[in-house]
């Protein structure tokens, strides 16, 4: 549990901020999953995967966070400026960074959905997993990915 | 069939990279790949562009900003949150529906907060909420205690023309079609249809409301005007049911009807029908008017000694014991059934992974014997709560409970005095229902044909379970009765009841320990009423004397 705390933690982090939940809630909204999910397991709660039902958790309060957030602005992690800003990447090559930039923006491009699914995917989770926790079929998640991927295809072709 | 003539799998490349697909689909692709340059060459590129993504991944993390504050150190919340699970204090055991809903630990940490300011208004147990979740877990641990019986339910709705069923989870089976439209309302709104009219479908329901708000009354029983029911009525802002009520009797506890109203103006109303229950709830209900559908397989015991390979009433009780050993006839909802030349024992595959490992690590030695834990039909997994319910404060109150409050010196006094009576009081009802339990398993003329070395088995069970319950109760007269009398309570004289045997007097004890539970619920102002002290000394004697009567039968 600590473990998965400690591992899970920032990727939970890193997605919600994806979502557009600002830091200081993002930060709060993942200690509180992992409380949530130590008392359920503590009531004897079965859970196949916990690394899926920690991000399907966090997916959930993160939309409800965003919700009440709604007066304010979503919040932009602003991953473009950063990746091309030099001091952060002064060991990266030039060529790599722009390249990178490209598939950033055609992240950006991509639909909510096929964002959410890409992001959850590069999170390691399978198919039923991320399928829970959008709402939608397993088969409709391989579909997303599938375009996601070849919009990302063509940009690297272009 | 030759796959090169086979239409290209575009469509399942990602998933055959990704492992997703089913063996066989995933064989055939391969076997296309072989024959295929123009897929090989696109699985590539989704390979590239895979590769690319993780990458992609690493600079994000590599990027990403830090978190605001540095990351709590959980394991003092996690022993929190222990303590919370395992503390008694009356607080927490008012709270803990709440805890176990799912509400976050701020929001729970809100709510004692706000249960604090309303402590010092001394109105502590008044919160509707509060009282629907106390009375939801009686109702809860009251049905799970004891043998669930099939019911007849009246169902009226907004969309089909009236009709019955009965409860159970047979009833699924014999669904008709009229039953279809409305079964389908139930599953919208994710409530269990194999079991409706339950207090255990309801707070299921009730627990996964974010926003809810309850309002517990007092109503009176169409049937039977004299009666008193309590009714539970909660309102959500979200999901499919805008506002649910159920109907519980006063007495025991048992839900009489429901109605789901949805938020598209669609409705359901479920309702007994009187006297299908078949087994009566501590001697008050009706006994069966006709078949009900638990008795597809009427389980004829085979006689006490029968040799061969089935099992027999000594196996039976074995079991029965085995399982005492461990405390799982106290509230674990597990079954014991003599049928099919096995002993049976069953129970809902909700109960706890290792406790079910125990369950059946405790009769593993026993022969004929079948465990099995069947699923009910899974509940959705709550979303995550945001909000404590805002609940208004009603003023219930009970008179006698002001006057113990004064006449133990303070609250803190009267807290410890509900903590102390609750724990006992749980303790004897979990007892009492054990025995119950055996009573109806072994009537005296079935007790007659059992063999002496079984006869004593069964009696010493039931001993183990009388002499707990005794010193329960001495531990309830020990707080009450002082405390009661010197409000003036007299005990009344209790009528000697002529001695029948155990098993009677083992249901005079349900229905009197009930009447005990519910006169101190209703002192302790969580269920309306207004006992005056002689009642619940009255109440006490009567059990004891009961128990008394139990324990000599016994002997």
């Amino acid at each position: 549990m600590a473990q998965l705390y400690t591992e899970t933690r920032e990727d939970v982090y890193r997605y919600l901020l994806t979502l557009g939940v600002h830091p200081p809630k993002a930060q709060e909204a993942v200690q509180e999953v992992f409380l949530r999910l130590y008392t359920s397991l503590k009531k004897g709660e079965k859970i196949e995967s916990l690394r899926g039902w920690v991000f399907r958790v966090a997916h959930n309060y993160g939309l409800k966070v965003r919700a009440r957030q709604s007066s304010e602005e979503k919040f932009d992690p602003a991953f473009e400026t950063r990746l091309m800003s030099p001091s952060a990447n002064a060991e990266r090559d030039l060529l790599d960074r722009e390249k990178m930039s490209r598939l950033n923006t055609a992240v950006e491009g991509l639909s909510e959905q096929q964002k959410r699914v890409l992001f959850l995917r590069m999170e390691g989770l399978r198919y039923p997993e991320i399928a829970s926790t959008l709402g939608i079929s397993a088969s409709a998640v391989g579909e997303f990915l599938r375009r996601a991927l070849l919009r990302l295809k063509k940009v690297r072709d272009e | 069939m030759n796959s090169i003539f086979e239409r290209h799998p575009e469509q399942d490349l990602v998933r055959y990279l990704d492992g997703e697909l089913s063996t066989r689909r995933s064989r055939q692709v391969a076997s296309h790949l072989e024959n295929c340059g123009r897929c090989r060459a696109e699985l590539e590129e989704f390979q590239v562009a895979v590769a690319d993504c993780a990458n992609y991944r690493n600079v994000l993390v590599a990027q990403t900003p830090e978190a605001p504050a540095p990351w709590r150190d959980l394991y003092r919340d996690f022993s929190r949150i222990d303590e919370a699970l395992a503390n008694n204090s009356l607080l927490v055991r008012l709270m803990r529906p709440l805890v176990h809903s799912g509400v976050p630990r701020w929001a729970f940490l809100a709510g004692l907060a706000v249960l604090i300011v309303l402590l010092s208004l001394n109105q502590l147990r008044q919160a509707p909420s509060v009282q629907a979740a106390t009375l939801l877990r009686k109702a809860v641990a009251v049905s799970q205690s004891q043998p669930h019986p099939a019911r007849r339910i009246r169902v009226r709705s907004s969309r089909q023309p009236e009709f019955t069923r009965m409860s159970g989870a047979q009833a699924a089976i014999l669904e008709v079609a009229q039953a279809q439209a409305v079964a389908a309302m139930f599953q919208r709104a994710n409530w269990d249809w194999n079991d409706p009219l339950s207090a255990r479908a309801f707070d299921q329901w009730r627990d996964r409301q974010v926003h809810k708000t309850d309002e517990v009354t007092a109503v009176k029983d169409p049937a039977e005007p004299s009666e008193h029911l309590t009714q539970i009525r909660t309102t959500s802002p979200d999901g499919e049911v805008e506002a649910a009520s159920i109907t519980l009797n006063t007495d025991d506890y048992e839900a009489v009807s429901e109605r789901l109203e949805f938020r598209d103006q669609e409705w359901v109303e479920l309702s007994e029908i009187a006297g299908t229950s078949t087994e009566s709830a501590g001697g008050t209900g009706v006994s069966s008017v006709e078949a009900p559908v638990r008795a597809a397989e009427p389980p004829s015991r085979p006689a006490a000694f029968t040799p061969g390979s089935s099992a027999s009433i000594s196996d039976e009780i074995q079991v029965l014991s085995a399982l005492s050993e461990i405390g799982a006839d106290l509230g674990d909802p597990v079954n014991v059934e003599l049928a099919g030349g096995k002993v049976k024992v069953t129970g809902p595959a909700e109960i706890p992974a290792h406790r079910q490992e125990e369950i059946r690590a405790s009769v593993a030695s026993l022969p004929y014997v079948e465990v099995a834990f069947t699923s009910l039909p899974p509940a959705q997994a709550p979303s995550v709560a945001s909000t404590v319910s805002a609940s208004s404060v009603s003023a219930v109150n009970s008179p006698l409970e002001t006057r113990l409050e004064k006449h133990l010196g303070g609250h803190a006094a009267l807290e410890r005095f509900s903590n102390e009576l609750l724990d006992l009081d749980d303790a004897a009802m979990q007892r009492v229902y054990a025995l119950h339990r055996l009573a109806q398993k072994f009537s005296p003329a079935e007790e007659a044909s059992l063999s002496p070395k079984d006869r004593a088995a069964l009696h010493e069970l039931s001993r183990k379970h009388t002499a707990v319950l005794a010193s329960k109760l001495d531990g309830m007269g020990s707080i009450l009765n002082p405390a009661l009398s010197a409000l003036g309570g007299t005990a009344a004289s209790v009528p000697t009841a002529s001695q029948t045997g155990w098993q009677p007097a083992a249901n005079d004890l349900v229905r009197s320990a009930s009447d005990l539970d519910k006169l101190i619920s209703q002192m302790l102002a969580m269920t309306p009423g207004n006992p005056s002290p002689s009642d619940l000394m009255t109440a006490w004697g009567e059990l004891r004397a009961n128990l008394d009567r139990c324990r000599q039968a016994l002997k």
